[in-house]
């Protein structure tokens, strides 16, 4: 039986807005496995961000319990075991491409010739190593985004994370990018669990987890 | 919608409007407590003037037939609080019997003052011995005649028979040089010599013995009044000066041919005044770059925030707000800052100057000026860090994004046109100029009732300041671009494996990071720079208080009643570190009356201290050991052997006083070293040998100077010494921090103390603020970069290695520019204005303790920025980035 890299049970999630409750997930029950293709979608605020969030151990569950089977305890998930990519903007301003690729690598302690070679090597690989000089500031969205996937890539971790990875880029630019992280995972066994509103994403993964108003619904598997 | 916003910013941005408000309440205070300083410090100058002067006004008469005349003219001219007529005879001599041996003294001078006249002008003699009232004889000429109370002078009249006295009393005149000055001469003529031998007559006694000489010789018999004006004067020196100027050209107008005036206030104003000036500059000098500091700082503060305010002009523009709107939004953070600034300003004004300036008022119409120019001030700095950087924003964004802190930006102007090497060789060549005129910083030339200041000297330091800043931000940002691999060994203690891209980041905002530097260097420059010039001033001020005053404590008498005749009991005195007897003895040096000191050269050092720079060739221990070796051997100040042409080696005949005949004989010396200064000795001409040798050839070896050097307080030790010498007539104790209170420069009557200490404690303040704030604002802006990396899965130590480096980069890089800096203003202070020191120092003063605790404050201000950056890593990281 594959081991599964992350377990939820029955995970709820309240947030406190001053004296307000708010409900961001409720009774969450899933597992995620190698070589999983996970689209999750559902309307803004219905519980995505809140759900990966979780999974990656970026933030703790009010109710239920998670675990990762396959890749350890919360504490050494990041940034070699679970690479995050986020909606926003999220390349460091005062580093160069190649030096926010090879970041995570150098967090993981991993020697400075070998994660300079490594970043290299994600940026050759997805053909970026034109831009490998340039500043954040220097590139365009879409560039930023690709540069993003392949921060994501370069640890080669076994659970990349991607919230909404295009919500800010045009339609083609998207696609592109999908396109990229995609070629990139052929063949690996690296998961990827990937929150959309883009129906045409969601229908290149194995995978929907649906969600409305915090309640998760498998459509597809 | 104002109100909104108002609230907003109230409740999301504290942290940088705190810091805002607190940059301009530093400039008020600074501004306002330095004017209030400016203020209090010319009047307390001109009050001390007026204290010190012993008779405002001496006017003397053309025929005392004309007193009534002018006494009303006197009157009219000004209110005056006391007006005493004063006669004034020459005689051909005195003469005294005393212990079987006839005395006479050359020509002198005998004046007829009323009984009211001591109550009236108290600062013109002191009693010594005997009344205070009758036939009083002057110390010196007491000394010469050897006469005491109950004695019979005969005075030698000119043109007439000698009359006979009895003398009631012997005081010392300590302010004869005015009391006998030569009035009406041109300003600029050389002063004239006070007489050596004066008697004190009441003024009907002196009717009657000189009346019928003036009868005969007009010429030697002249009356004066003495007065003493109402002293409701303009409290600027200056501006007092010229009042009593003014006062004096009126009654001279009045009593034209019937008297002149010898404006005694006014001369001693005009000294003060070049004093207040020096005052001013020193304020300028060492005030103004904190004003400066905290305007940059508040500056820097404001524009902490820039990024965010960029992004809520984008969100208010593109919801369609106008630029009137988004200016007046932009300006109610402005009003929220000027008025919190200002208030708070105020308040530490109002506590500064309770703290430093106690008893003095603050509701002056200066102090008033002072507070309202500074708070307004405070509303421009305001407005201009603010306001004008929104508006620019507003109208210039392209400039905005090629201002961008991070990326590979471009030469800004003043590199391009090398503005930092220009002032830097301007400073050289102003200071160059400044040097070779003698740093004659404050003009005050002689009879000339303004003085100016040579705001030229200002040149030389302000240029290097802001050259050697220019200089450093380009050296600094070239180096961060191309030294990142120094950069990164340099932060691998801290940043381990992350060294290279902490130093990649740190290089790619040096923008940000030199400016955090400058800021720091700049604070520290300020600090150390004051400091050490406050320390070389304290230290020469003790330096001219020992010269003066001779040792901690000093006990001087005359040979009659020699302080030496109690040195058993002054050595056991607890307290005593050491103690030595100096003669003072005066000797003829051709006709000249020279003051001559007796010292054991071998032990003279263990009382006083006896620096290089006191002889010519800067070798003390080595002159004092020449002179121990020969027994007749002199030194001799350098006017002396100028005026008489010796050279090392000459046999000079000197006439000393034999205490067996009261007369003078000659003694032969040898003249073997240049002395240019000696404890308690005058400035110009004086003479230094062996104690044995003097009192051998002299017959006394009695000495009339017992110096003492003092364990602990010397103010307590002066307090048992007197109880010593309590019974020696006309002994006098001092220690040398009365002295150093008193004498030691004009420039006491400017309280330094009170403004180093304020400045000293600003200085602490901007360092502190410039290190801390400037960096945990930094970092606040960087939030988001730092949560980022959390959530990529930095450790809190990999975290900490971000933000350790940057406040380590800044601190240690922005103290030691500072302390270069500051060391190299000092420098400079002490050399443009050497003029405020007496003597002019060797070396800087290096105040250790207040730089141990300036390090210490800038030290906790930056691990309180880091610690509290570091608080926010145990929040979790999303947390962190949705909160932003």
């Amino acid at each position: 039986m594959i081991e599964s890299l992350v377990e939820l049970q029955n995970i709820g999630k309240i947030y406190w807005r001053g004296d307000a409750e708010e409900t961001a997930l409720v009774s969450a029950t899933c597992s995620v496995k190698p070589g999983d293709r996970i689209a999750l979608v559902g309307p803004s605020g219905s519980g995505k961000s809140t759900l990966l969030h979780l999974m990656g151990g970026l933030d703790q569950p009010s109710t239920g319990s998670i675990s990762w089977p396959g890749l350890g305890t919360c504490e050494n998930l990041r940034p070699q075991k679970v690479s995050y990519i986020f909606q926003m903007q999220s390349l460091l301003p005062p580093l160069t491409v190649v030096e926010n690729v090879e970041l995570p690598l150098l967090l993981g302690q991993i020697e400075a010739t070998k994660a300079r070679k490594a970043a290299l090597e994600t940026l050759n690989r997805m053909r970026l190593n034109t831009i490998a000089d340039k500043l954040p500031e220097e590139l365009s969205g879409g560039q930023a985004q690709r540069v993003a996937v392949a921060r994501a890539l370069a640890s080669r971790p076994q659970l990349i994370l991607a919230d909404e990875p295009t919500g800010q880029l045009d339609h083609p630019t998207a696609q592109h990018l999908f396109d990229v992280l995609l070629d990139s995972l052929e063949g690996s066994e690296t998961a990827l669990v990937v929150a959309t509103h883009d129906q045409a994403i969601a229908e290149r993964m194995n995978t929907i987890w649906q969600m409305q108003h915090g309640v998760m619904e498998v459509v597809t598997c | 919608m104002l109100r909104t916003w108002f609230k907003g910013i109230l409740t999301y941005r504290p942290g940088r409007l705190l810091g805002s408000i607190s940059g301009v309440a530093l400039t008020v205070a600074l501004l306002a407590s330095l004017g209030a300083f400016i203020a209090s410090a010319g009047a307390s100058m001109t009050q001390r003037a007026v204290q010190e002067v012993p008779a405002d006004w001496q006017i003397q008469l053309s025929h005392p037939s004309d007193a009534k005349a002018v006494k009303a003219a006197v009157g009219k001219a000004t209110p005056y609080t006391a007006l005493e007529q004063v006669g004034y005879a020459d005689v051909k001599g005195l003469i005294a019997t005393a212990g079987g041996t006839v005395q006479t003294t050359g020509p002198g001078k005998v004046l007829g003052i009323s009984a009211a006249y001591r109550a009236n002008f108290p600062l013109e003699f002191r009693q010594l011995v005997g009344a205070n009232q009758g036939v009083l004889v002057a110390q010196q000429t007491a000394a010469n005649l050897h006469v005491k109370p109950g004695d019979r002078v005969s005075i030698e009249r000119v043109g007439l028979p000698p009359s006979e006295v009895i003398v009631d009393g012997v005081v010392d005149l300590p302010n004869a040089d005015s009391l006998f000055q030569a009035i009406g001469l041109p300003a600029g003529a050389a002063p004239q010599a006070p007489p050596d031998n004066v008697l004190l007559l009441p003024d009907a006694q002196w009717q009657r013995i000189f009346g019928p000489q003036a009868a005969v010789r007009p010429d030697s018999v002249h009356t004066q009044f003495h007065v003493r004006i109402g002293h409701v004067l303009p409290a600027d020196p200056a501006a007092a000066n010229q009042f009593v100027q003014q006062l004096a050209h009126s009654l001279e107008a009045r009593i034209v041919g019937r008297g002149i005036v010898g404006n005694i206030l006014a001369t001693r104003l005009g000294s003060v005044q070049a004093d207040a000036a020096y005052g001013n500059v020193l304020f300028l000098f060492l005030g103004l770059p904190g004003a400066i500091l905290a305007v940059l700082l508040t500056m820097a503060i404001a524009s902490s925030g820039a990024n965010r305010r960029r992004k809520e002009q984008a969100l208010l523009r593109i919801r369609g707000a106008s630029v009137q709107t988004i200016i007046g939004l932009e300006a109610i953070e402005a009003l929220i800052v000027a008025l919190g600034g200002v208030v708070l300003g105020n308040v530490l004004t109002l506590a500064i100057h309770r703290m430093f300036l106690p008893g003095n008022e603050l509701i002056g119409k200066s102090a008033l000026f002072w507070t309202v120019s500074a708070s307004l001030m405070g509303f421009a700095l305001a407005i201009a860090a603010i306001l004008y950087p929104a508006w620019k924003e507003i109208h210039h964004s392209t400039v905005v994004s090629a201002q961008a802190t991070v990326g590979r930006g471009r030469k800004a102007l003043w590199q391009k046109v090398y503005l930092d090497i220009l002032l830097l060789v301007i400073s050289g060549v102003e200071f160059w100029r400044t040097a070779s005129t003698g740093y004659q910083v404050v003009l005050a030339p002689e009879g000339i009732t303004t003085t100016s200041v040579n705001y030229e000297a200002f040149v030389a330091p302000l240029c290097f300041w802001l050259g050697a800043v220019l200089f450093s931000t380009r050296f600094l940002e070239g180096w961060m671009s191309g030294g990142r691999k120094i950069l990164a060994r340099m932060l691998n203690p801290v940043a381990r494996e992350l060294s290279g891209v902490v130093s990649s980041s740190l290089s790619r905002q040096r923008l940000l990071i030199v400016r955090g530097i400058i800021l720091v260097a700049l604070a520290v420059s300020f600090a150390v720079s004051t400091a050490v010039f406050n320390t070389t001033y304290n230290a020469q001020s003790h330096v001219d208080a020992e010269l003066t005053n001779g040792a901690d404590v000093t006990v001087t008498g005359s040979i009659m009643s020699a302080p030496s005749t109690r040195f058993g009991e002054l050595q056991a005195l607890p307290g005593v570190a050491a103690i030595q007897p100096m003669q003072h003895r005066l000797v003829y040096v051709g006709n000249d009356l020279q003051d001559m000191y007796g010292i054991d050269p071998q032990t003279i050092g263990q009382a006083t201290n006896i620096a290089n720079a006191y002889f010519v060739g800067g070798n003390a221990q080595g002159t004092l050991a020449k002179l121990s070796k020969q027994p007749d051997g002199v030194l001799v100040s350098e006017e002396t052997v100028k005026d008489y042409q010796l050279k090392l080696g000459d046999k000079i005949n000197l006439r000393l006083q034999n205490i067996k005949d009261h007369q003078y004989h000659v003694v032969p010396f040898h003249f073997i070293g240049i002395v240019r200064e000696f404890p308690t000795a005058p400035k110009d001409s004086f003479l230094v040998a062996n104690r044995s040798y003097i009192g051998q050839e002299t017959g006394s070896d009695a000495s009339e100077i017992v110096l003492m050097r003092a364990k602990g307080n010397p103010e307590a030790l002066a307090s048992r010494a007197k109880t010593v010498v309590s019974s020696l007539a006309g002994a006098k104790v001092t220690d040398i921090n009365s002295t150093q209170r008193t004498i030691s420069s004009g420039l006491t009557a400017v309280d330094l103390h009170g403004l180093t200490r304020l400045e000293l404690g600003f200085a602490v303040l901007l360092a502190a603020a410039s290190t801390g704030l400037i960096l945990a604002l930094g970092l606040a802006e960087r939030r988001r970069t730092l949560a980022v990396l959390a959530a990529l899965g930095a450790k809190k130590r990999q975290l900490g290695a971000f933000v350790w480096s940057e406040g380590l980069v800044i601190l240690t890089g922005g103290s030691l520019l500072g302390v270069i800096l500051g060391l190299g203003v000092a420098e400079m202070l002490v050399k443009v204005l050497t003029g405020v020191f007496d003597p002019p120092p060797e070396v800087l003063s290096i105040p250790w303790g207040y730089l141990v605790l300036l390090a210490a404050a800038a030290i906790s201000s930056t691990a309180a920025a880091i610690f509290g950056t570091n608080r926010l890593f145990h929040r979790p990281a999303i947390e962190e980035m949705r909160g932003l």
